[in-house]
């Protein structure tokens, strides 16, 4: 019921960011026209390339028209490459796909590890220690971590390539190497917010009468916090799974150039540069559907693990 | 029910405070069900009588309370105040109103602004109302604070009993002719619970307040209160003079409540079990009947009306205990 | 004085943070008129030359003093988080108290707006923006403020959800005051705090936002430099002059750095204490003082002597000051006194499960085995097979997310290692022996789905799962409506006859106690003042104390309006107890001696008080007992 609710809503989120998203892009300053023709075309020619490209149109019925293409799995064709929008987003989804999944299993791979270990040690050496660690790692911007672990990694021990990329379908074990840098600092970040958000909730549900009473029933430390205290204070960084796509997007970005990966971020900022609209727009809506999805997903981890919230 | 009705109610002109018929419902999760928190309620206080409330946690002394301030108002029924009714108004004509009639909270830490001072607390009516504030520190002396050490401190530096006197002290500041207290020492130890007892005590008389009093302690409402009504999700039970109603209960439910506590002598046979059903889905005729020992036939398909059983006593039952 | 304790709470950190966001401010805003190289001089050293005198920080590709172009972007990242996080709170701080505190319609609009811009790919969008429309100063700072608003207002709201929901915001509209009275008096301040904690956040935030776009080059152009910017251009050669990318990055990674320690311990500052499972180690543990030599008794419990000490900012307060007692087989032993009188620690104590700041001192047997002695491995041994323990609030003893099934079942499988079918018929029986309606049903239902009562039975039937002597209740009924306490205690004795347990019922309620209790202990500031049968310490009790406590509260026999019996005053701050007797400042009977010397607990007759000026043994009516406390 209530997941079928939220379905209902994030599909009004998505269809809104989409709108306004193709009428932000529309409305401002900069015109796909100039950058095809070139200043010193005249208003004849300008006219006859607004008409051909449908330009010409009502905002929204051009919308409306886009929306429906979008149905059909035609994102339109680039204004600026005349390349299908689809099948370049098609080419470049998989890299900044495996980029984002990468980063994620790291992040939560070590965030939990470590949350658990600070929490159940609050206050004391291990726990000062994995909290200044991820205070610090927090506080690193992306390209600035990135930088650092080329310099590093690939510069002075050159053990993984600095840029590029290597398909998984070519090489398992190149792309591997070519992955993991990237992977790495994007997930680094995630990883502070995760192990923070775990370890305060961990801490807060370690005061609740019921871990009391756990103890107080002869159960063992381990046993209280894995099976005990860790599911009740998992909402929170579920949550956040799903709120920091937005972010690890925005990182993907950064990284994608950094890295000179051939990924979705990559295509949206060249298009940016180039005001080709439509691909931005196409990348606009992949990000959101994968943000819808991933929030179908959370609300089901969700009910899965508080019964409070799956009722009837 | 647990039962209807306003035999009760005394001639208007006699009375002070007027509750007629008092309904509060809030939504429950979705389908719009509701709580039926409040179901037809009525009572009425005279000039300068404290009437006292008792019943069990959920039961609608709480909202019953809030909707005598309008806040939020009842879904229906009237709230005369002096001749005047107060469902009727709003905004700025309530907001008249709001100084005659004042309300002191169960919780001492919670009801007051941790960031602000006790002088600025106390001060605050007679701010908004515009009225010279130098009251504050002959307030603060009648609840029995120092104003000169207690003024200029904040919440936090005081103990819940102190705090409790900080609540009493904003309220009354105002002159109010009704003072609503809503479980105002369940949060106390007992050492400061008789401390704020005899205090409402002593103020009454001083300020000639007339006071409803809830609480969910037999006992304590007793104390204070010269006539107590019985409430039992979201209707009245029983109504007469404290010690009237301790010598001869005759609901079931409040001759279970007396046997329940620990020192009363009160047979066992009188006691209930299971718990109160959900005020979602309350249910039909007498709402005590899924717990009530005497229940009959009769109790789930008709709902008592209250009628009266001795001087100044009111029932609502089909089957009172005998021997009353 | 509470300053000084304000900056020790703040930590060291916060000073080093705060000190570094000063001097880069200062730095930004004098960038003119220090004395640096130009920003944009090329040749003011040599090309790509490391840290020297002239130039800390070295030169970049075009020979430019690096120091100087660091300095110089300061202003655009402060500039832009400034102006950003300004325009954001400007935006949002409104938009989320009217959600907050109008609720309904409003609160709904605005909170599907906010869904919304949680789904935009804010980078993407400042991007694009940026491009579009001009990569200036105004444009960015704009951008990432508008980027900002969702935060704020998400922020704004919740926390101006829970104020507004407090009685004291009731209670001024009660007073009469208007709406936007109570915002600003009542509401707004108290946001302020998280709000202002936020801030600092939010300008790390923006910050890593506006290099960020830097980086990609669109923030504020050339010659202008950024910090985002610098690093770009360094990191093409960064194989040779690591310098030029190192300088800003270590530069950009502090400050940001600074801004969410503020922000931070500003936050922590509101927030609860942070304990975890195990405890923190003392660096010089109070120790308790030692204990006289005891006998070691033939009974089932004894506690000799216990003590739990909290070592706290402000001082050591002493929770549980010396209790000793013995406890038989089949008795019910009460643990009696005000709230903070030191109960629950008493029993915490006993049972070793003290939050980590606390000292423990004493020795407790079980059937003559030191329980003080053992391991926390040792302990868990003992811990459910032997001692059970239900607390007070049914609300919070049951663990939310799992079934009631799997913790019934747990202690039967980890302690007695039972089989899960053979585990689950045992909890059947549990459940229906507690009293509980269609047991097998109840195991697979989560506790929410049970009223208050129902989960006290609940955790009672955990409680005696592996048959247990001695079952501990901290205050098992207080949270229960009278009808369902009385069922739950007569439930409680029962067992107790039927297991030939020993309980030790801890309660502030006199009359419970004297109706259920063989023994009692009144305990006031920590100690023992009291002891005796229950019916002779409240048919005649001897310490002033308990006299108090028994004509405190009204009795139901009393007519109305009934003048009460007041112990004036409270009790005394557990970190500065008083000399002599602790009760002295209440007390009617006190004497001189009282202010000097504390009463020892003298035993006579089987009955024991602590008390220079013990009241006549002489017999008062036992309706004294007759008492309700809450
Ligand atoms: N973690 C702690 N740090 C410092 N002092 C503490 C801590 N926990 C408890 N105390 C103090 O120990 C004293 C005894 O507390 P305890 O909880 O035992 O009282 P209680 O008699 O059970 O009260 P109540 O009736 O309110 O449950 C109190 O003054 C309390 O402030
Ligand atoms: S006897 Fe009937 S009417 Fe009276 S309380 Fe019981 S159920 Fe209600
Ligand atoms: S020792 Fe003195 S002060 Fe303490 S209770 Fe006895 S008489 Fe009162
Ligand atoms: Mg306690």
């Amino acid at each position: 019921m209530i997941v079928v609710h939220r379905l209902v809503r994030l599909l009004i989120v998505l269809l809104a960011v989409t709108f306004l998203s193709y009428a932000l892009l529309n409305l401002l300053p900069g015109d796909p026209v100039t950058q095809i023709l070139g200043l010193s075309a005249t208003e004849e020619a300008r006219a006859q390339v607004r008409q051909e490209l449908g330009l010409d149109q009502p905002l929204l019925v051009r919308y409306l028209d886009w929306l429906g293409g979008i149905a059909t799995g035609d994102f339109g064709t680039s204004y600026i490459t005349r390349m299908p929008v689809a099948a370049e987003l098609a080419e470049r989804l998989p890299v900044t796909l495996e980029l984002l999944v990468a980063a994620q299993v790291i992040a939560l791979g070590l965030a939990i590890p470590i949350g658990v270990a600070a929490a159940r040690r609050a206050g004391r050496a291990l726990d000062q220690a994995l909290t200044a660690l991820s205070f610090a790692l927090l506080s690193t911007p992306v390209f600035v971590l990135g930088v650092l672990l080329i310099l590093v990694f690939a510069v002075t021990w050159q053990v993984v390539p600095a840029t590029g990329w290597t398909p998984i379908s070519l090489d398992l074990g190149w792309n591997l190497t070519s992955v993991i840098l990237p992977a790495v600092t994007l997930g680094c970040g995630q990883l502070a917010v995760y192990a923070r958000l775990l370890r305060t909730d961990l801490i807060a549900t370690l005061q609740e009468d019921y871990i009391t009473l756990a103890r107080a029933r002869g159960l063992s430390p381990r046993r209280i916090l894995w099976r005990h205290a860790l599911r009740p204070s998992a909402i929170t960084l579920i949550t956040a799974v799903g709120l920091n796509l937005g972010a690890l997007i925005g990182g993907a970005v950064i990284i994608e150039t950094l890295f000179g990966l051939p990924g979705v971020g990559r295509l949206i900022v060249d298009s940016i540069f180039s005001r080709d609209y439509l691909s931005v727009q196409g990348g606009v809506v992949l990000i959101s559907v994968g943000y819808v999805a991933v929030n179908v997903a959370v609300d089901l981890v969700y009910a899965a693990v508080d019964p409070r919230i799956r009722r009837a | 029910m647990a039962g209807s009705g306003n035999a009760h109610l005394r001639p208007r002109d006699e009375v002070l405070l007027r509750v007629e018929d008092l309904v509060v419902e809030f939504p429950a999760g979705r389908a719009g069900r509701t709580v039926s928190a409040v179901a037809g309620v009525s009572f009425d206080l005279r000039r300068g009588e404290t009437l006292g409330i008792v019943g069990e946690s959920g039961c609608g002394k709480s909202s019953a309370a809030r909707a005598l301030v309008q806040l939020p108002p009842p879904r229906s029924g009237s709230v005369l105040l002096d001749g005047q009714e107060l469902t009727a108004l709003r905004g700025e004509a309530l907001r008249r109103t709001r100084r005659r009639l004042q309300m002191i909270f169960q919780d001492p830490i919670s009801s007051l602004n941790p960031r602000r001072r006790v002088r600025d607390i106390v001060g605050e009516g007679p701010r908004v109302w515009q009225l010279p504030g130098d009251r504050v520190d002959e307030v603060l002396e009648a609840v029995g604070l120092d104003p000169g050490t207690a003024a200029e401190r904040r919440p936090h530096e005081f103990s819940g009993g102190q705090c409790q006197r900080i609540s009493i002290a904003r309220a009354l500041i105002l002159e109010p002719e009704v003072v609503i207290c809503d479980e105002p020492v369940s949060a106390l130890d007992v050492s400061v619970q008789a401390q704020i007892l005899n205090l409402l005590e002593d103020l009454k008389a001083r300020y000639r307040l007339t006071l409803v009093f809830i609480a969910h302690d037999l006992a304590v409402v007793k104390n204070v209160s010269d006539r107590v009504m019985v409430m039992y999700l979201g209707k009245v039970c029983e109504l007469a003079p404290g010690g009237d109603l301790i010598s001869r209960p005759a609901h079931p439910y409040t001759r279970a409540l007396i046997a329940s506590i620990p020192s009363s002598a009160r047979p066992a046979e009188t006691l209930i079990t299971g718990e109160p059903p959900s005020p979602v889905d309350p249910p039909s005729g007498c709402r005590f009947r899924t717990r009530c020992p005497r229940a009959t036939d009769r109790c789930s398909l008709e709902e008592p009306q209250i009628r009266q059983i001795g001087e100044d006593h009111w029932l609502a039952c089909h089957n009172p205990a005998p021997n009353h | 004085m509470r300053r000084g304790r304000l900056s020790a709470r703040l930590g060291l950190g916060f000073w080093l943070a705060t000190g570094w966001i000063l001097l880069v401010l200062l730095a930004a805003l004098l960038a003119d008129v220090l004395p640096l190289a130009r920003y944009d001089e090329t040749l003011a050293g040599p090309p790509r030359s490391g840290p020297s005198p002239a130039h800390p920080f070295g030169t970049d590709g075009l020979g430019r003093d690096v120091l100087s172009r660091v300095v110089h972007g300061a202003r655009v990242s402060l500039g832009v988080g400034l102006g950003a996080v300004l325009l954001g709170l400007a935006i949002g701080a409104p938009l989320g108290l009217l959600a907050g505190y109008r609720r309904k319609a409003a609160d709904a609009v605005i909170m599907a707006l906010n869904d919304v811009a949680q789904a935009f790919p804010a980078l993407v969008f400042a991007l694009a923006v940026v491009a579009f429309a001009g990569a200036n100063l105004r444009n960015v700072i704009i951008v990432l403020g508008v980027l900002g608003v969702p935060s704020w207002v998400r922020l704004v709201r919740g926390s101006t959800l829970t104020y507004a929901g407090r009685e004291f915001v009731l209670a001024a509209r009660v007073l009469g005051a208007r709406d936007r009275r109570i915002l600003w008096r009542e509401v707004v301040p108290n946001v302020a705090v998280p709000a202002s904690s936020y801030a600092f956040i939010g300008m790390a935030v923006v910050i890593v936002a506006e290099g960020s776009l830097a980086f990609l080059g669109l923030s504020v152009q050339a010659p202008t430099p950024t910090w985002g910017g610098l690093i770009n251009e360094g990191r093409t050669i960064m194989e040779d002059a690591p310098n030029v990318v190192l300088a800003p990055s270590v530069v950009m990674f502090l400050t940001v750095l600074s801004f969410n320690l503020v922000g931070d311990r500003l936050r922590a500052l509101t927030d609860v204490r942070e304990i975890g499972l195990e405890p923190v180690r003392q660096a010089v543990a109070a120790v308790p003082a030692p204990t006289a030599p005891h006998p070691v008794r033939d009974c089932l419990l004894q506690a000799e002597d216990v003590r739990t000490h909290f070592v706290t900012p402000r001082g050591l307060v002493k929770a549980v000051d010396g209790v000793s007692f013995t406890l038989e087989r089949g008795r019910t032993l009460a643990v009696v006194g005000e709230s903070g009188s030191g109960k629950s620690m008493l029993i915490r104590s006993i049972l070793g499960l003290l939050p980590g700041t606390a000292v423990r001192g004493g020795t407790v047997y079980l059937s003559g085995d030191d329980l003080t002695a053992r391991s926390p491995a040792e302990m868990r041994s003992v811990l459910g097979p032997r001692l059970g323990t239900v607390f007070q609030d049914p609300m919070t003893a049951l663990n939310p997310v799992r079934t009631i099934g799997a913790q019934v079942t747990e202690p039967l499988r980890v302690h007695l290692r039972m089989g899960r079918r053979q585990a689950r018929e045992e909890a059947v029986r549990l459940l229906a022996s507690v009293g509980i309606p269609d047991p097998a049903r109840t195991l697979r239902r989560y506790p929410h789905q049970l009223s208050g009562g129902m989960r006290q039975r609940v955790t009672i039937a955990m409680a005696l799962s592996c048959g247990p002597d001695v079952l501990f209740a901290d205050e098992p009924t207080t949270a229960l409506d009278v009808t369902i306490q009385d069922q739950v205690l007569r439930l409680l004795h029962r067992l107790r006859e039927e297991r030939d347990m020993a309980v030790v019922l801890v309660s502030h309620d006199l009359s419970v106690v004297a109706r259920w209790a063989d023994e009692v202990i009144v305990m006031y500031a920590g100690r023992v003042v009291e002891r005796g049968p229950a019916a002779e310490v409240f048919g005649r009790p001897r310490m002033p104390y308990t006299e108090a406590l028994l004509q405190a509260a009204p009795r139901l026999t009393d007519p109305a309006h009934h003048r009460l019996r007041v112990i004036s005053g409270r009790p005394p701050d557990l970190a500065d107890l008083p000399a002599g007797c602790a009760f002295r400042a209440r007390c009617a009977y006190a004497g001189d001696r009282c202010a000097t010397e504390p009463p020892p607990l003298t035993e006579v007759e089987g009955r024991a008080y602590a008390c220079w000026h013990p009241l006549p043994s002489t017999e008062t009516s036992l309706e004294g007992t007759h008492v309700d406390g809450r």
